[in-house]
């Protein structure tokens, strides 16, 4: 029985670059119409079954009562058996409820962030990520149907290498032990607080190290992609010391906000590297958020490794499920057994 | 943002000020020696505290039914405050006002207000002023959860919006309109979603982390100085007391509520003055015992002060 | 003197204090280029520009309440209200912030604000927009309520309104603004709380304002001819209301008629005839009496409407039952 993971984070899309920047604001009525598309969508593949993460907004079962009532889900639905805590550690929770369900592939409605939760539990599921606001590397600007289309062919074996393909991450570890992960960036800050989270201003950088990043990228990894691109699947990463010396880039930090950085030096960290980090007090951000509080006299590394969670590549999984007949004939057509005459 | 170790150990300042103001309140509203209604601002301590820490005098606020710790982090003197919720001649409105109704306009504080979601249009009239007199001054309009659901809200950040004002809504949004929780007033959860409505950026933040709000709060009150015009910010935070002394909010879930005291904005910025070594623990001790001791002083001095005359009944109502 | 309309008069008193003091704006509905619903503002937007003369939304509460926080922010704002049917969207706004927040605060601050709105049956506008309510503001401790009758009280009280540091209801009749009239150049104020005796008499008073007066004067003329001679005596503001005035007429003619365009009970003839029977009650030889509009809504066929409306006829007949 195929079955997919929907972990839709309701509090992303709403940070203070809406003020600093020009990000845009995503609200949760959008969210819930993702969500719709994602569904109907499973139905049509032949997903039977849904797990969710509860949310204090309740964007899944708000986007199953709004459906039309010709749009009745042959989908079990499910709620994760989890505590609510309003917080990004749900995301978190409802990943590792989803792994021991068995759950066959992850759709994440949120941003790099939400995906770095997600990423910490979800183990070798695949994700889908969508990305719901204008900062995002790792999540895509990816609308939901063929969200779902590519989650519920992956759910059912369709498709798999190189349709699904493995990440790189960053683990950071304090005095010796990993305490957290990012995706595509970890920024070495001259802040000391994590306040408000995000992070906008260039002047407040310190040390970048990045996963990837390329020209198109928005935010900090595109730092690296205008010294040297480095691939979504290339066996290395980049390290990055912030500060005049080496060169000056212009780089698209935040959304509209295209600033000049300056590099003192930059080198490639490969697959197992680790990066020392000194001279506390200050916070490293992961993925573009403020985590880690670094004391006076703490060490802490940032080491690069290979084993970030499976994504799934829409086009090509579609592809792969299409050579094997997935939208052809009968069986496929009985996947809309469910949808009632319009008229 | 740049926050120096002065700045931070002032806010400390303002919310354990506040605190001990509160608190007190609770203690002589029990002991019946502050008649009328009080609605206290304990445990959003740090919304107040960290709007204002970016505010002049010059700048304006319009401040709500639960309103001592707007006025005492926009510069409002304790004493006079305390006189006032006593009902005293020496209080802020020689006794006519109370604790709902403490102004300032001196200071820019448009007043408290008795009327949910009255002090919006205020505030939006101010900012329209500021913008008329092209001084670089700004309004902030605090309001809560369930003063978003009313006329005035939208009213205000339509005409705001419309007119580019320098105005930063404020939502405290402490998840209750009196009895009635956020989920049973509005079909939202996010009340910063509202700002898309009006093409106009909205936010929320940990209204408990006097750092985020200060950030947040920061960067929208900049945005109007330099004239990008209003900005809609949601402070999420939870408030402690009934909706006023002698409500004992029975409607509340017991483990939310001790789940939210655990989330109190004074140690979360006690801990972090600690670790990054800006004050000692003995420090703040002094600061909280400084406080403690400016609110009863200003309980002394509410108490010792004279009763209104009653030929101050007819005064007042018309200037001449 | 200048020959203009009751229109045109209060335009000329915005306009007066717009030169003379430039923290002096008007916002309102269509108040801009379009120049108000009844035209009352219009050459203004030219004249002054847009940070001057603007137009709001559709939103009374915001008018009325930021006029409120603009005039405590130092501004002298005037604020229009389309009809004074609208004000129910707007009371909160003028009664618990407006009037009280002097008062509450100690007497500390002040609220110059001058809201405009027209009033008044007899264009066939039916419920919504055709009402008197002045009383609805007498009620309002803090409030003062301006109510002319003639271009140059128009003029007049406007300039006094606008200089007022209290919130002043400058309520204008519909019927009044095309009337003509002499109105003295420049800087002329009528200042609020002073009656003005429309009409001398010896047989009996009449107490009147806004469109009334003309019912009045045009029922004095037939009662002359009747050989009753009829003072009508205009208080122009309602609060302040000029009590001296009003006992000085009565003491004279020992009769008083009150004429109302509002609805009876609770109109604010009651509270006149209250007044003078607790302070002039030894002048009087006859009961008091009320002309008013009846206690209903305001119907919509004209034939109905006109029943509705207080008339000469109505006034004669009643002056005449207290001979």
């Amino acid at each position: 029985m195929a079955s997919v993971g929907i972990i839709a984070n309701p509090a992303s899309g709403k940070d203070i670059r809406r003020l600093v920047a020009y990000g845009i604001c995503f609200d949760n009525q959008e969210k819930i119409n993702i969500v719709k598309r994602c569904l109907l969508a499973l139905a049509a593949t032949g997903v039977e079954r849904v797990m969710y993460m509860p949310d204090y907004y309740g964007i899944v079962p708000r986007a199953v009562d709004g459906l039309s009532k010709s749009h009745q889900l042959p989908i079990d639905i499910v709620e994760a058996d989890m505590e609510m805590t309003a917080t990004q550690v749900d995301s978190a929770s409802a990943a590792l409820h989803m792994k021991q369900a068995g759950i066959d592939c992850i759709i994440t409605l949120g941003g790099d962030g939400t995906n770095r939760m997600v990423a910490k539990n979800c183990g070798e599921i695949p994700l889908v990520p969508i990305s719901t606001g204008t900062n995002n590397v790792f999540p895509q600007m990816l609308e939901g149907t063929i969200a779902g289309l590519a989650a519920g062919v992956v759910a059912r074996g369709l498709a798999d290498f190189p349709a699904v393909h493995p990440t790189k991450k960053l683990v950071i570890l304090k005095n010796g032990t990993p305490i957290d992960i990012a995706l595509i960036d970890a920024v070495v800050l001259k802040d000391i607080f994590i306040g408000s989270r995000a992070i906008w201003d260039e002047e407040r950088i310190r040390q970048v190290v990045v996963t990837r990043g390329e020209p198109d990228n928005i935010g900090i990894s595109s730092i690296a992609g205008n010294l040297q691109p480095i691939g979504i699947t290339e066996e290395k990463g980049m390290v990055i010391d912030i500060g005049p010396g080496k060169t000056s880039l212009i780089v698209a930090i935040a959304p509209g906000l295209i600033r000049p950085i300056a590099v003192a030096d930059f080198r490639i960290m490969g697959i197992g590297d680790e990066l020392k980090v000194k001279n506390g007090p200050f916070v490293i951000a992961l993925d573009g958020e403020r985590e880690v509080e670094v004391g006076e006299g703490e060490e802490v590394s940032i080491k690069l490794t290979f084993d970030g969670p499976r994504v799934v590549d829409p086009r090509l999984a579609l592809r792969q499920a299409v050579a094997k007949g997935y939208s052809q004939g009968e069986q496929a057509l009985k996947n809309l057994h469910w949808l009632k005459e319009e008229n | 943002m740049d926050l120096k170790k002065e700045q931070l150990l002032d806010m400390y300042k303002k919310m354990v000020t506040i605190r001990a103001f509160e608190s007190k309140a609770v203690e002589l509203f029990a002991a019946g020696q502050i008649p009328g209604f009080v609605h206290l601002y304990l445990g959003e301590e740090a919304i107040a505290t960290g709007v204002c820490a970016s505010l002049e005098t010059k700048d304006y606020i319009a401040s709500t039914h639960r309103g001592h710790g707007h006025l005492i982090a926009k510069g409002g003197d304790t004493k006079i405050m305390m006189a006032e919720l006593f009902g005293r001649a020496t209080g802020y409105c020689k006794g006519k006002g109370g604790s709902m109704h403490i102004a300032d306009v001196n200071l820019g504080i448009l007043g408290a207000n008795g009327i949910v979601g009255a002090g919006m249009p205020l505030a939006t009239g101010a900012a329209f002023a500021c913008k008329y007199k092209k001084t670089d001054a700004v309004a902030v309009a605090f309001f809560g959860d369930g003063a978003s659901d009313r006329a005035t809200f939208h009213e205000s950040l339509n005409l705001a919006s419309t007119w580019k004002l320098p105005i930063v809504f404020l939502c405290e949004n402490n998840g209750w309109a009196i009895s009635n929780s956020q989920e049973n007033h509005q079909n939202i959860t996010d009340i910063s979603d509202r700002a898309s409505g009006y093409g106009i950026p909205g936010v929320s933040v940990d209204g408990n982390d006097v750092v985020a709000v200060y950030e947040a709060a920061g960067a929208a009150i900049d945005r109007a100085r330099k004239g990008d015009g209003p900005t809609l910010v949601e402070c999420k935070s939870w408030r402690w007391r009934g909706h006023f002394e002698g409500d004992p909010g029975a409607y509340k879930d017991p483990k939310d509520q001790a789940d939210w005291l655990l989330k109190d904005p004074i140690p979360r910025l006690e801990k972090n003055l600690l670790k990054l070594k800006y004050a000692t623990q003995a420090e703040l001790d002094t600061i909280k015992a400084a406080a403690d001791a400016e609110i009863e002083a200003a309980v002394k001095f509410a108490q010792a002060s004279p009763q209104p005359d009653p030929s101050e009944l007819l005064t007042d109502v018309y200037a001449d | 003197m200048k020959q203009m309309t009751y229109a045109e008069a209060i335009r000329d008193g915005m306009r007066v204090e717009m030169h003379k003091d430039p923290n002096v704006y008007l916002q309102g509905e269509d108040v801009a280029q379009f120049g108000g619903c009844f035209g009352v503002t219009a050459g203004l937007y030219d004249e002054f520009g847009p940070t001057r003369v603007m137009n709001t939304p559709i939103s009374e509460a915001v008018i009325v309440g930021s006029a409120v926080g603009a005039a405590l922010a130092g501004l002298r704002p005037i604020a229009e209200i389309m009809f004074v049917d609208f004000m129910g969207c707007c009371m909160d706004e003028l009664f618990n912030q407006a009037a009280k927040l002097r008062y509450m605060n100690g007497g500390k601050c002040k609220v110059p604000i001058v809201v405009r709105t027209p009033c008044g049956a007899g264009m066939g506008a039916a419920a919504q927009h055709s009402q008197c309510v002045e009383s609805w503001f007498t009620h309002i401790p803090g409030v003062k309520t301006v109510m002319p009758s003639t271009p140059a009280d128009a003029k007049g009280l406007m300039i006094a309104a606008i200089r007022d540091d209290n919130p002043v209801m400058y309520i204008e009749h519909k019927q009044l603004l095309p009337v003509p009239g002499d109105v003295p150049e420049g800087e002329y104020v009528v200042p609020l709380g002073k009656a003005d005796i429309k009409r001398d008499g010896s047989d009996i008073t009449i107490v009147a304002w806004s469109w009334m007066i003309q019912k009045a004067l045009a029922a004095a003329e037939e009662l002359a001819a009747k050989g009753i001679n009829v003072e009508i005596l205009d208080p122009r503001t309602l609060v302040p209301f000029d009590k001296d005035a009003l006992l000085k007429s009565v003491a004279k003619t020992g009769k008083l008629l009150i004429v109302h365009e509002e609805v009876k009970t609770s109109g604010f003839g009651g509270e006149i005839a209250a007044l003078v029977c607790e302070e002039g009650f030894d002048y009087l030889d006859a009961p008091i009496k009320r002309v008013t509009a009846p206690d209903t809504p305001i119907p919509f066929a004209p034939i109905l409407e006109g029943a509705f409306i207080p008339s000469a006829e109505k006034i004669i007949k009643a002056v005449e039952s207290m001979f």
